[in-house]
């Protein structure tokens, strides 16, 4: 806990000492020749260019119907690896088509089942009527409340990337939301300076410095995550001031439960799409996480 | 030794700028902007707007992406190694039945979007592939990244993949065909395809 307040004393001196280092053109990170290394190798690809596969650039015949049928590559590694055009070549050419690990398949499937039901049937209906009387405008409010309270797992876990650029981010908008954004309700920091929110989490900094998901796990009620996410989750409670701010196990289960409402009323309607214009909810589900945290890991 | 310099530095500005000129003409970014504008403008007619011209606005904007979307090589690159194994008839059945779904899964995402300003974020052209990222603002100012895959075909840049928050289209249902396929049969996808085409 002090070590937490200690951090977050500390990036706001070096904020003070080094006004440079505040964020006029958020979108430019720091880069220090080694993180960028890490970088790469956290992804899983090497910097040096990637030599590019002589059957798929050797013209457009590849392309047509025709012609695709004739070559007959049945092992998946190589065709994947052609299917791969040069300019995904640096973010996916892998030996293995990328999925993440499911041992757990059965076992997640049936919390998959669980938590589709408990969204029909609890979460959506409970989300539409507060949707139904509350106005959005306060809805997001109250997101930009509960998100501006977990800056510290933001901040913390920038900081554990080095990314001290996204660090003093965290930290200018804690500062200016919380004060003239009346205790985060409003965003000024986004609106007025157009400092996003660096969203940062502990699996994303386990995943920087090299730890793969290991296998996808599927959680009731908490949903989608892997093993490594699994953990990550646990440091970011540790990091969450509700955890410290709210003694009552109840109270902040209630508080915990009503952030998911207030946001599920936000996003009402992208679930039934997602499942609609699938074949495989639960793959399509699998596949979108472990790409997204990807995604993420990468773009810090 | 100075004019050997002087040609070594106009060969390396040469270059230079040789590197950066195609970056600058976007030509598939212009393409696809051209697009994006056409559904924009579907979108935003009123003329359009009533639930009761939900049909006609669809066909209009399955219209404008036919121009710009590869479907083909879109169900190509899904089903990845189990195309190679399918009869000619197989795959007559399977790219309109994958390009609907495809479509709505576009005009879901467009429609349920109110949509107040794209931003185009670069792109990057290695010979007849580009990749085009895209920043989508809704109305309530919150950012969606989208990228583009596209691979040229004559003079047209042509879209055969897209991602959403680096959620790949075609990487997701090629690994849900792979799992049908592998666990049940072709004729099991194909199945469940036709159970998610509008009609039913």
């Amino acid at each position: 806990m002090r070590l937490i307040f200690g951090l977050l004393f500390l990036s706001m001196l070096w904020l003070i000492a080094f006004p440079s280092f505040a964020p006029a053109e958020p979108e430019i990170l720091i880069q220090f020749p080694f993180t960028s290394n890490l970088m790469a190798q956290a992804s899983g690809f090497s910097r040096e260019p990637v030599e590019r596969n002589p059957i798929q650039t050797s013209g457009t015949d590849l392309n047509s119907l025709e012609s695709s049928a004739s070559y007959a590559v049945s092992d998946l590694p190589v065709l994947m690896a052609q299917l791969n055009d040069p300019v995904r070549e640096e973010t996916e050419l892998e030996e293995q088509p990328d999925t993440i690990a499911d041992p757990l398949q059965p076992v997640n499937r049936i919390f998959f089942h669980v938590n589709d039901k408990l969204y029909f049937w609890a979460l959506k209906p409970l989300a539409s009527g507060y949707r139904a009387v509350v106005p959005e405008d306060f809805r997001l409010g109250v997101k930009n409340f509960f998100s501006n309270l977990t800056t510290p797992v933001r901040l913390v876990n920038c900081l554990l990337q080095a990314n001290f650029k996204g660090a003093g981010n965290e930290t200018i908008r804690f500062l200016l939301n919380s004060t003239l954004g009346l205790a985060g309700f409003l965003d000024p920091a986004k609106t007025e300076l157009r400092i996003e929110k660096r969203d940062e989490d502990f699996g994303q900094t386990l995943g920087f410095w090299g730890i793969g998901p290991a296998f996808y796990i599927e959680w009731p009620i908490l949903g989608a995550s892997s093993l490594r996410d699994t953990f990550g989750y646990a440091g970011d409670l540790l990091l969450d001031p509700k955890t410290y701010l709210i003694q009552s196990v109840p109270v902040g289960l209630a508080i915990r439960t009503y952030d998911q409402v207030n946001e599920t009323s936000l996003r009402i309607g992208e679930y039934e799409d997602f499942k609609r214009n699938t074949l495989d909810p639960y793959i399509a589900k699998r596949e979108a996480y472990h790409q997204n945290r990807k995604h993420k890991i990468k773009n810090r | 030794m100075n004019r050997t310099f002087l040609i070594q530095a106009m060969l390396c500005l040469s270059f230079t700028f040789g590197m950066v000129v195609p970056g600058f003409a976007g030509e598939p970014q212009d393409q696809l902007r051209e697009t994006t504008d056409k559904v924009l403008s579907v979108l935003t007619d009123p003329d359009l707007k009533s639930p009761s011209k939900a049909k006609e606005r669809r066909e209009r904007i399955q219209k404008i992406l036919d121009e710009r979307f590869d479907w083909e090589e879109m169900a190509r690159r899904s089903l990845a190694r189990h195309w190679t194994q399918r009869t000619p008839e197989e795959i007559r059945e399977f790219v309109p039945l994958f390009k609907v779904l495809l479509e709505r899964v576009y005009a879901d995402k467009v429609e349920g979007y109110s949509w107040n300003k794209i931003s185009y974020e670069g792109e990057t052209i290695d010979r007849d592939y580009a990749a085009i990222k895209v920043k989508i603002f809704t109305a309530k100012d919150q950012a969606i990244r989208v990228e583009y895959r596209t691979l040229k075909k004559g003079n047209h840049w042509l879209v055969y993949d897209f991602s959403v928050e680096g959620v790949g289209l075609v990487n997701n249902y090629r690994t849900q065909f792979n799992e049908i396929i592998v666990k049940s049969s072709f004729q099991e996808l194909i199945k469940r395809l036709k159970t998610k085409s509008p009609q039913n």
